[in-house]
């Protein structure tokens, strides 16, 4: 895999990349925006990690011109936590997902293998999370190469989550997920369609987890 | 105002003077008319001067409702020629005048007090002399009646000036006690100008007040951007800090270090994180800051329960909302800094196997949103001292720098909210801490 970082500070980029590598990932640094879309049309890129306070043309502006350009590689940005507003500012750009800084190096790989599956999941089928991986097409799970033996309504849900992981998903977009479910499908017969689902996929290296009143959110175990 | 009293009588002493010296040349014209006549009615017969003052003319002569007249004409050689002889004793004497002249004086005879007019008239073989005189009593009254007259005045004027500047102070001292009260109650953080309409005379008064604002204004932005700027330092090095950290917990290594990794790790993020506050507390600070848009609380919460999803929480930490529609007026960074604070309050005070619970929702009086733990809490009475910065329990557990609610507070008053320590709603242990927003403009609240 290989990504594009644009960011200015040295000692945040040289860390970062660290990380980055140290997932077997291809990693170029720049420091500036405005070289970014030739680079992404030489090279395949499959992600670009753009910093919002750039010098010279900053990263909404980059990143307005990505998109003008069609370049579909997913983006995600990185802000202070303090301008709440570029989040805003940036996913109604066109970014994909953001991170505040400081954040932890193991959201940014987190964040990154998510955003990077679910672009993938657009061109291809197959999606993975740590040893747990989908096959779209078939409709069919697995656990290393060992198939999961899974309901319609669970395979639904599966799927439903595998493409949001690393979000918390609500409850009630997971019952928009399957259409075995009737219109008027209770809290309660979601819940135990959850938990059966757990039991099966957390020997994956996986985890899903309850978040009270929000709702659920897959992820890998870190 | 004084030199207006001190004047005041002066200026009546003055005015009595003149009246007095007036209303005497009037009287004093009137002898003198009786001498001219009295100086008429001398001929000369056979070479002497000689007077004839008929009984009738003589009464006319004397005729005074108040006072007694006496006249005496006196011959070039002193011999009388008709009227009082008496009134050539008058004290001091009278001494001889050219003729055509006249002279007034004040003179006794016998102890009594008279006016007296001495003419001197050539009656053909010298000057005769004419002395007309009258008692006081009609210039007494005259004068006694200016004198209270103008003794009136002067008070009703004394009166009428002590009412005026009475009014005048008045008048100039509501807008200055309107501005005192204003004065007190200012906040410093929004030192706008003073905008009273005030009389022309207070007005450098308040410009020198708002020039004052203006310096100290600027201190404070100075300050707060030094805050800000030192937070922000701050910050950069220790996030690189904690990534070198977190890179070496990622990359191969020694797993003995990892404790040491770890605890290294937790204290740089609570730096960072008080470098954060420092910076928040700025912002709140800030009067740039745009306090009135349209936010909902919900959209915060669920925002910052996506971040917090995503965060290790101590074993066993369960973190939970319930979440109703909650539109407000504020700034959505400031509120998401005021939750955070809260949650961190909690997670650090409940500790592992705490149970918080984030609610919001509409009520009658306006938007809220609280945070509720089932930790140890805090005593009523020790909740105001836990609001103060720096201020930490006895039972943290290390990770809070003592800021996190009074940055909660401070964002609560800036939004013209409050932020209270309540107990729990189960009436368990554990603290609620709740936030109340004024409600938005129009709303119908929900019950």
């Amino acid at each position: 895999m290989r990504i594009l970082l644009v960011e200015d500070d040295e000692q945040l980029v040289e860390t970062t990349a660290r990380a980055l590598r140290s997932q077997g990932w291809v990693v170029d640094c720049t420091a500036r925006g405005e070289p970014v879309p030739r680079s992404l049309r030489e090279d395949a890129y499959d992600l670009l990690i753009l910093d919002i306070g750039l010098a010279g043309i900053d990263g909404f502006e980059t990143l307005r011109r990505v998109r003008a350009e069609s370049l579909a590689v997913p983006v995600l940005i990185l802000t202070a936590r303090d301008a709440v507003e570029d989040r805003v500012r940036g996913l109604e750009g066109g970014a994909d997902d953001y991170l505040v800084k400081p954040f932890a190096l193991t959201e940014l790989v987190a964040r990154a293998r998510a955003l990077v599956r679910r672009s993938q999941a657009r061109t291809s089928n197959q999606l993975q999370l740590a040893r747990l991986r989908i096959d779209q097409e078939a409709r069919r799970a697995y656990i290393d190469e060992e198939p999961l033996a899974l309901s319609a309504r669970e395979w639904d849900v599966l799927g439903f989550l595998m493409t949001r992981a690393g979000k918390v998903v609500p409850k009630e977009h997971i019952a928009l997920a399957s259409n075995a479910w009737d219109q008027g499908v209770s809290d309660n017969a979601i819940e135990v369609c959850l938990s059966r689902l757990r039991a099966k996929i957390e020997p994956g290296g996986v985890q899903l987890r309850t978040v009270r009143g929000l709702g659920y959110l897959l992820e890998e175990i870190v | 105002m004084l030199p207006l009293l001190l004047a005041l009588p002066l200026l009546g002493a003055a005015l009595y003077e003149q009246v007095q010296l007036t209303a005497q040349s009037w009287l004093d014209e009137g002898l003198e008319d009786t001498a001219l006549t009295l100086a008429g009615q001398v001929d000369i017969r056979s070479g002497e001067p000689r007077i004839d003052i008929s009984a009738t003319m003589d009464r006319a002569l004397r005729f005074d409702r108040q006072d007694d007249v006496f006249y005496l004409v006196l011959a070039p050689k002193g011999d009388v020629l008709q009227g009082d002889a008496g009134l050539a004793d008058v004290l001091p004497r009278p001494t001889v005048q050219p003729a055509g002249r006249s002279h007034y004086g004040d003179v006794k005879l016998r102890d009594r007090e008279l006016r007296l007019v001495q003419l001197g008239h050539d009656c053909g073989v010298g000057t005769c002399q004419i002395l007309v005189a009258e008692t006081l009593h009609k210039r007494d009254a005259l004068q006694r009646q200016i004198g209270s007259l103008v003794a009136l005045t002067g008070l009703g004027l004394a009166l009428l000036l002590a009412l005026a500047a009475w009014w005048a102070i008045r008048q100039g001292l509501t807008p200055l006690t309107a501005m005192s009260n204003e004065l007190e109650h200012r906040d410093l953080h929004r030192l706008a100008p003073l905008t009273a309409s005030l009389p022309r005379e207070l007005v450098p008064l308040q410009a020198a007040f708002n020039r004052l604002f203006q310096r100290l204004t600027r201190a404070a932005d100075s300050q707060r951007e030094f805050l800000a700027d030192a937070a922000h330092q701050l910050r950069t090095p220790l996030t690189s800090l904690q990534t070198e950290i977190e890179l070496a917990l990622m990359e191969p290594h020694d797993q003995r270090v990892d404790p040491l990794l770890h605890r290294l790790r937790q204290r740089v993020v609570r730096s960072a994180r008080l470098a954060q506050q420092l910076l928040s507390l700025a912002r709140t600070e800030d009067r740039n800051v745009d306090v009135g848009q349209r936010v909902d609380l919900r959209d915060i919460a669920t925002e910052s329960g996506q971040d917090w999803a995503h965060r290790s929480l101590p074993a066993g930490v369960d973190l939970g909302f319930e979440l109703a529609e909650a539109p407000a007026l504020g700034h959505s960074f400031l509120l998401r800094e005021l939750l955070e604070n809260l949650i961190h309050n909690a997670v650090s005070y409940a500790g592992s196997g705490a149970r918080i619970t984030v609610r919001c929702g509409t009520g009658p009086e306006g938007p809220w949103m609280e945070v509720e733990d089932n930790g140890p809490g805090i005593a009523p009475p020790d909740r105001p001292a836990a609001m103060q910065r720096f201020r930490r329990g006895d039972q943290a557990s290390g990770t809070g720098s003592g800021l996190g609610l009074a940055i909660a507070g401070d964002i609560a008053a800036r939004h013209g909210g409050r932020l209270e320590l309540l107990d729990a709603h189960d009436g368990g242990p554990g603290l609620r801490a709740r936030l109340s927003l004024p409600a938005m403009p129009g709303s119908i609240p929900a019950v």
